[in-house]
Protein backbone atom coordinates (compact mmCIF):
# COMPACT_ATOMS: atom_id res chain seq x y z
CA UNK A 1 0.00 0.00 0.00
CA UNK A 2 1.03 2.98 -0.79
CA UNK A 3 2.05 6.17 1.40
CA UNK A 4 -0.92 8.58 0.23
CA UNK A 5 -3.41 5.33 0.62
CA UNK A 6 -2.23 4.74 4.24
CA UNK A 7 -2.77 8.39 5.28
CA UNK A 8 -5.95 8.49 3.42
CA UNK A 9 -7.33 5.34 5.01
CA UNK A 10 -5.80 6.29 8.84
CA UNK A 11 -7.45 10.17 8.43
CA UNK A 12 -10.61 8.01 7.66
CA UNK A 13 -10.37 5.61 10.21
CA UNK A 14 -9.32 7.88 13.00
CA UNK A 15 -11.89 10.75 11.75
CA UNK A 16 -14.68 8.34 12.24
CA UNK A 17 -13.11 6.86 15.59
CA UNK A 18 -12.96 10.17 17.03
CA UNK A 19 -15.63 12.46 15.29
CA UNK A 20 -12.34 14.30 14.53
CA UNK A 21 -10.02 15.24 11.39
CA UNK A 22 -6.69 14.58 12.82
CA UNK A 23 -3.45 16.75 12.16
CA UNK A 24 -0.52 15.36 10.36
CA UNK A 25 1.00 14.63 13.93
CA UNK A 26 -1.64 12.13 15.00
CA UNK A 27 -1.34 10.50 11.67
CA UNK A 28 2.57 10.47 11.91
CA UNK A 29 2.15 8.70 14.95
CA UNK A 30 -0.09 6.04 14.32
CA UNK A 31 1.43 5.41 11.46
CA UNK A 32 5.30 6.02 12.24
CA UNK A 33 6.11 8.27 9.80
CA UNK A 34 7.86 11.53 9.73
CA UNK A 35 5.19 14.42 10.23
CA UNK A 36 7.01 16.32 6.68
CA UNK A 37 5.96 12.58 4.99
CA UNK A 38 2.56 13.03 6.34
CA UNK A 39 2.02 16.51 5.33
CA UNK A 40 3.55 15.92 1.74
CA UNK A 41 0.17 13.42 1.49
CA UNK A 42 -1.53 16.12 2.72
CA UNK A 43 -0.41 18.42 0.54
CA UNK A 44 -1.01 15.75 -2.42
CA UNK A 45 -3.99 14.68 -1.35
CA UNK A 46 -5.11 17.92 -1.68
CA UNK A 47 -3.66 18.61 -4.83
CA UNK A 48 -5.59 15.66 -5.85
CA UNK A 49 -8.88 16.92 -4.36
CA UNK A 50 -9.61 14.01 -2.54
CA UNK A 51 -9.10 16.28 0.54
CA UNK A 52 -9.21 20.12 0.88
CA UNK A 53 -5.90 21.40 3.09
CA UNK A 54 -6.19 24.40 5.37
CA UNK A 55 -4.44 27.37 3.76
CA UNK A 56 -2.59 28.34 7.23
CA UNK A 57 -1.39 25.26 8.32
CA UNK A 58 0.18 21.92 5.76
CA UNK A 59 -0.67 19.84 8.81
CA UNK A 60 -4.74 20.03 9.01
CA UNK A 61 -6.86 19.38 6.53
CA UNK A 62 -9.81 21.43 6.06
CA UNK A 63 -12.20 18.63 4.56
CA UNK A 64 -11.27 15.26 4.95
CA UNK A 65 -13.97 14.61 2.52
CA UNK A 66 -16.84 13.75 3.07
CA UNK A 67 -16.16 15.10 6.75
CA UNK A 68 -15.04 18.31 7.69
CA UNK A 69 -12.52 19.44 10.10
CA UNK A 70 -14.74 23.06 11.16
CA UNK A 71 -17.89 22.71 12.19
CA UNK A 72 -21.13 23.26 9.17
CA UNK A 73 -24.79 23.34 9.33
CA UNK A 74 -24.77 20.02 8.92
CA UNK A 75 -24.92 17.80 11.84
CA UNK A 76 -24.59 13.99 11.33
CA UNK A 77 -25.40 11.08 13.58
CA UNK A 78 -24.49 7.54 12.88
CA UNK A 79 -23.17 4.74 13.66
CA UNK A 80 -23.09 6.20 17.47
CA UNK A 81 -20.71 8.92 16.19
CA UNK A 82 -21.79 12.61 15.48
CA UNK A 83 -19.75 14.52 12.58
CA UNK A 84 -19.89 17.24 10.52
CA UNK A 85 -20.58 17.10 6.66
CA UNK A 86 -19.06 20.02 4.56
CA UNK A 87 -22.68 19.84 2.77
CA UNK A 88 -25.78 18.16 2.26
CA UNK A 89 -23.91 15.85 -0.07
CA UNK A 90 -20.99 15.03 2.31
CA UNK A 91 -23.19 14.64 5.07
CA UNK A 92 -25.68 12.08 3.55
CA UNK A 93 -21.93 10.48 2.37
CA UNK A 94 -21.30 10.16 5.79
CA UNK A 95 -24.25 8.32 6.45
CA UNK A 96 -23.27 5.95 3.58
CA UNK A 97 -19.99 5.41 4.19
CA UNK A 98 -20.78 4.19 7.74
CA UNK A 99 -23.54 1.74 6.55
CA UNK A 100 -26.56 3.60 5.41
CA UNK A 101 -28.10 4.08 8.64
CA UNK A 102 -28.21 7.31 10.45
CA UNK A 103 -29.56 11.12 9.98
CA UNK A 104 -28.21 14.71 9.12
CA UNK A 105 -29.63 17.68 11.02
CA UNK A 106 -29.40 20.79 9.10
CA UNK A 107 -31.68 23.92 8.64
CA UNK A 108 -33.23 25.90 5.78
CA UNK A 109 -31.43 28.56 5.14
CA UNK A 110 -34.15 30.83 4.10
CA UNK A 111 -36.61 30.77 7.17
CA UNK A 112 -34.10 28.58 9.79
CA UNK A 113 -36.45 26.15 10.13
CA UNK A 114 -34.57 22.98 11.96
CA UNK A 115 -34.65 20.29 8.73
CA UNK A 116 -34.00 16.74 9.23
CA UNK A 117 -32.96 13.63 6.74
CA UNK A 118 -33.05 10.06 8.22
CA UNK A 119 -31.82 6.97 6.62
CA UNK A 120 -33.01 3.55 7.89
CA UNK A 121 -31.66 0.32 6.10
CA UNK A 122 -30.03 2.23 3.38
CA UNK A 123 -33.57 4.13 2.66
CA UNK A 124 -34.01 7.76 2.71
CA UNK A 125 -37.02 8.71 4.34
CA UNK A 126 -39.51 11.74 2.67
CA UNK A 127 -38.83 14.36 3.63
CA UNK A 128 -40.43 16.90 1.64
CA UNK A 129 -37.46 19.51 1.22
CA UNK A 130 -35.51 20.19 -1.76
CA UNK A 131 -31.63 20.44 -2.73
CA UNK A 132 -30.19 23.61 -4.12
CA UNK A 133 -27.06 23.81 -6.18
CA UNK A 134 -26.23 27.36 -7.05
CA UNK A 135 -22.65 26.42 -8.16
CA UNK A 136 -22.33 24.88 -12.08
CA UNK A 137 -20.37 21.40 -11.75
CA UNK A 138 -17.52 22.09 -13.72
CA UNK A 139 -16.78 25.55 -11.37
CA UNK A 140 -17.21 23.60 -7.84
CA UNK A 141 -13.19 23.34 -7.83
CA UNK A 142 -12.77 27.29 -8.06
CA UNK A 143 -13.87 27.55 -4.60
CA UNK A 144 -15.05 24.67 -2.92
CA UNK A 145 -15.36 25.64 0.51
CA UNK A 146 -18.03 28.11 -0.79
CA UNK A 147 -19.03 25.23 -3.14
CA UNK B 1 -25.38 22.49 -1.56
CA UNK B 2 -27.92 23.37 0.82
CA UNK B 3 -31.19 21.52 1.80
CA UNK B 4 -34.12 24.34 1.62
CA UNK B 5 -38.01 23.73 3.51
CA UNK B 6 -39.24 24.29 -0.66
CA UNK B 7 -38.09 26.27 -3.67
CA UNK B 8 -39.97 28.78 -2.62
CA UNK B 9 -37.35 29.32 0.31
CA UNK B 10 -34.70 29.35 -2.32
CA UNK B 11 -35.97 31.92 -4.27
CA UNK B 12 -36.76 33.86 -1.31
CA UNK B 13 -33.41 33.59 0.46
CA UNK B 14 -31.65 35.90 -2.61
CA UNK B 15 -29.22 32.60 -3.52
CA UNK B 16 -27.84 32.98 -7.68
CA UNK B 17 -30.14 30.09 -8.47
CA UNK B 18 -29.08 27.29 -9.89
CA UNK B 19 -30.35 23.38 -10.09
CA UNK B 20 -32.56 21.43 -7.52
CA UNK B 21 -32.83 18.14 -6.97
CA UNK B 22 -34.65 15.78 -4.52
CA UNK B 23 -33.50 14.12 -1.53
CA UNK B 24 -34.03 10.85 -2.45
CA UNK B 25 -31.45 11.98 -5.46
CA UNK B 26 -28.91 13.77 -3.07
CA UNK B 27 -29.01 10.11 -1.29
CA UNK B 28 -28.20 8.21 -4.44
CA UNK B 29 -25.65 10.39 -5.68
CA UNK B 30 -23.76 10.29 -1.94
CA UNK B 31 -24.69 6.44 -1.14
CA UNK B 32 -22.83 5.91 -4.83
CA UNK B 33 -19.92 8.70 -4.16
CA UNK B 34 -19.15 7.89 -0.62
CA UNK B 35 -19.94 4.14 0.24
CA UNK B 36 -16.32 2.94 -0.84
CA UNK B 37 -14.46 6.15 0.15
CA UNK B 38 -12.74 3.87 3.05
CA UNK B 39 -11.56 1.10 0.50
CA UNK B 40 -7.47 1.07 -0.28
CA UNK B 41 -8.53 0.62 -3.70
CA UNK B 42 -10.88 3.63 -4.23
CA UNK B 43 -9.24 6.27 -6.96
CA UNK B 44 -11.17 9.67 -7.74
CA UNK B 45 -13.12 9.25 -10.49
CA UNK B 46 -12.76 10.70 -13.71
CA UNK B 47 -14.97 14.03 -14.91
CA UNK B 48 -16.61 11.28 -17.53
CA UNK B 49 -17.02 8.58 -14.86
CA UNK B 50 -18.61 11.80 -12.93
CA UNK B 51 -21.29 12.52 -15.46
CA UNK B 52 -22.40 9.11 -15.79
CA UNK B 53 -23.10 9.11 -12.40
CA UNK B 54 -25.23 12.28 -12.79
CA UNK B 55 -26.97 11.25 -15.75
CA UNK B 56 -27.39 7.73 -14.09
CA UNK B 57 -29.40 9.45 -11.08
CA UNK B 58 -31.24 11.83 -13.44
CA UNK B 59 -28.75 14.69 -13.59
CA UNK B 60 -28.58 16.04 -17.02
CA UNK B 61 -27.72 19.11 -18.84
CA UNK B 62 -25.20 21.79 -18.65
CA UNK B 63 -25.04 22.29 -15.01
CA UNK B 64 -24.04 18.67 -14.48
CA UNK B 65 -21.39 18.96 -17.28
CA UNK B 66 -17.71 18.61 -16.12
CA UNK B 67 -16.08 18.28 -19.54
Amino acid sequence: MTVLVRVRLAVLERTIASGQVPTAGEIAADLDLPIAMVQEAYAKLGEAHVFVCDPDDPSRLRMASPFSAVPTAFRVSARGGSYYGNCVWDALGIVSLLGGEGSVETSCPDCSKALSLRVTGGKLAESGSVVHFSVPARRWWDDIVFT
Amino acid sequence: MLLFRSEEHVERSGKPKGAFMTPEQMWRLADIWYHDRDDPAWRRRSADEAEEVFAEIGLNGDFWRLT
